[in-house]
């Protein structure tokens, strides 16, 4: 066991390239986890690997993504895994906070809750039903976060959005209702802002009976501030109108 | 500092939208899906054919992987590589998966050996001719011993004793040529830090 530690460095061009067994890939992946330097070793091993397969990159046969997209939207996804630093926040949080205004929020996000689980069957249909399912985990996620915390804030052309957050999952849920009907060839786009920077996360879906079902945007942070803007259909990588509502977040 | 960057595909840009369009498929996105379907398909079929050779089996392959894509969309994590190393890391294992649970092992002695390069092998498509002129130039700046260690390991889907066989080489050589030859193939395509 020595030994290998000692010559684990020389496995990471094997690894990269897929030419290790079975066993040996694993003892190899339980040493990455501790070796920074391997890991980025083989970060920069497999980009390299990633250029070769570019280098042959070939049509696919024609009746595969057909096939590929019904597949798809009958395929339950996983729900994501909890980062490391949002761990690592999680502790610190739990640690600083006290239970009381956890509580406090605790039964604001309770009434979200049901709005989110009412909206997210309004919007269902059968063909889209996993998709859903594998949505709810998520946003469940955030819900049940001891850090979640909810917002709300008013849009200049009428309207509202309620948000849940949590700064330990970095995710949020955004809700809105009674936001201005847009025309066909416009949609409303969310924002994460921050000095400097607006990062999309996502489009706001079209509102069943003046509501949007609920939008999981994750990459959240304390320093961002939520933004939404009118945007041509199919959205924008940055904003090009005056937010229609900027919400500030809650510590 | 940044690094100098050759023209190469999927440049720096064009990840950064896969990255986006990889959180939207994350939420359950079927159009996005669509889209990255459109932009990682070819080279994901054309890497599991590499290693497969069977148009029919690469293209059960390929839609298996198109699939974890889909359904291990919220485990991508940015910083261990871009939207597409992730989709290709996938589309590599599955294939090497399948060739190496193939029983027929006779079959696959009798396929030709990955290298060198002839013209039909690279850029089947339009988009890939600048990535496979500068990855055979670069291929051919590596030691002989270099470049058959990584063609046979990547393109062949051999293990590295399985390799060492082939090259009648040490298995410590192989394993430090396959290091060393990948070391230099990054810095000659630009892409070490």
């Amino acid at each position: 066991m020595r030994l290998f530690s000692r010559r684990v460095h020389e496995f990471a061009g094997a690894y990269a390239l897929d030419a290790l067994d079975d066993a040996e890939r694993e003892r190899f992946e339980r040493h990455l986890a501790r070796c920074p330097s391997c890991a980025d070793d083989v970060r920069r091993m497999t980009s390299t690997a990633t250029a070769l397969a570019m280098a042959v990159a070939a049509e696919p046969p024609p009746g595969l993504k057909a096939r590929v997209l019904a597949a798809a939207a009958e395929t339950p996804q996983l729900p994501p895994l909890p980062s490391a630093a949002a761990r690592r926040r999680h502790g610190r949080h739990v640690t600083r906070s006290a239970w009381f205004p956890r509580l406090a929020v605790g039964v604001a996000a309770v009434g979200v809750a049901a709005a989110v689980v009412l909206a997210v069957l309004t919007v269902s249909t059968q063909n889209r039903l996993n998709t859903v399912q594998a949505q709810n985990q998520a946003l469940a996620a955030v819900l049940a976060a001891p850090d979640a915390q909810v917002a709300t804030a008013n849009s200049s052309t009428g309207g509202s959005a309620t948000v849940v957050l949590s700064y330990a999952e970095q995710k949020m849920i955004f809700t809105s209702t009674g936001l201005a009907p847009l025309p066909n060839n416009k949609v409303y786009e969310l924002w994460l802002l921050s000095t400097g920077s607006a990062r999309s996360a996502g489009l706001l879906p079209a509102p069943t009976d003046g509501k949007t079902a609920p939008v999981l945007a994750a990459g959240l942070t304390s320093a961002d501030k939520v933004g939404v803007t009118v945007e041509p259909a199919g959205g924008t990588s940055s904003p090009t109108t005056t937010p229609i509502l900027v919400m500030t977040l809650p510590d | 500092m940044p690094s100098p960057r050759p023209d190469r595909s999927p440049p720096p840009q064009e990840d950064t939208d896969l990255e986006r369009l990889l959180a939207l498929v994350a939420r359950g996105d079927q159009d996005a899906f669509e889209t990255l379907y459109d932009k990682l398909s070819g080279p994901a079929y054309g890497l599991v054919r590499k290693v497969l050779r069977d148009p029919a089996q690469s293209e059960e392959v390929t839609q298996e992987v198109m699939l974890e894509v889909w359904r291990a969309a919220s485990r991508f994590d940015p910083a261990r590589g871009s939207a597409t190393t992730w989709t290709l890391t996938i589309a590599h294992r599955r294939a090497v998966d399948r060739v190496r649970s193939e029983t027929a092992a006779s079959e696959r002695e009798q396929r030709s050996a990955p290298f060198p390069f002839s013209v039909d092998d690279v850029a089947e498509t339009v988009e890939a001719s600048m990535d496979a002129e500068q990855v055979r130039r670069c291929l051919e700046g590596l030691t002989e011993l270099q470049r058959e260690a990584i063609t046979l390991a990547y393109y062949g889907g051999f293990t590295y004793p399985q390799v060492a066989t082939k090259l009648e080489v040490a298995l410590g050589t192989v394993k430090t040529r396959i290091r060393d030859g990948l070391m230099r193939l990054g810095n000659c395509l630009g892409r070490s830090s």
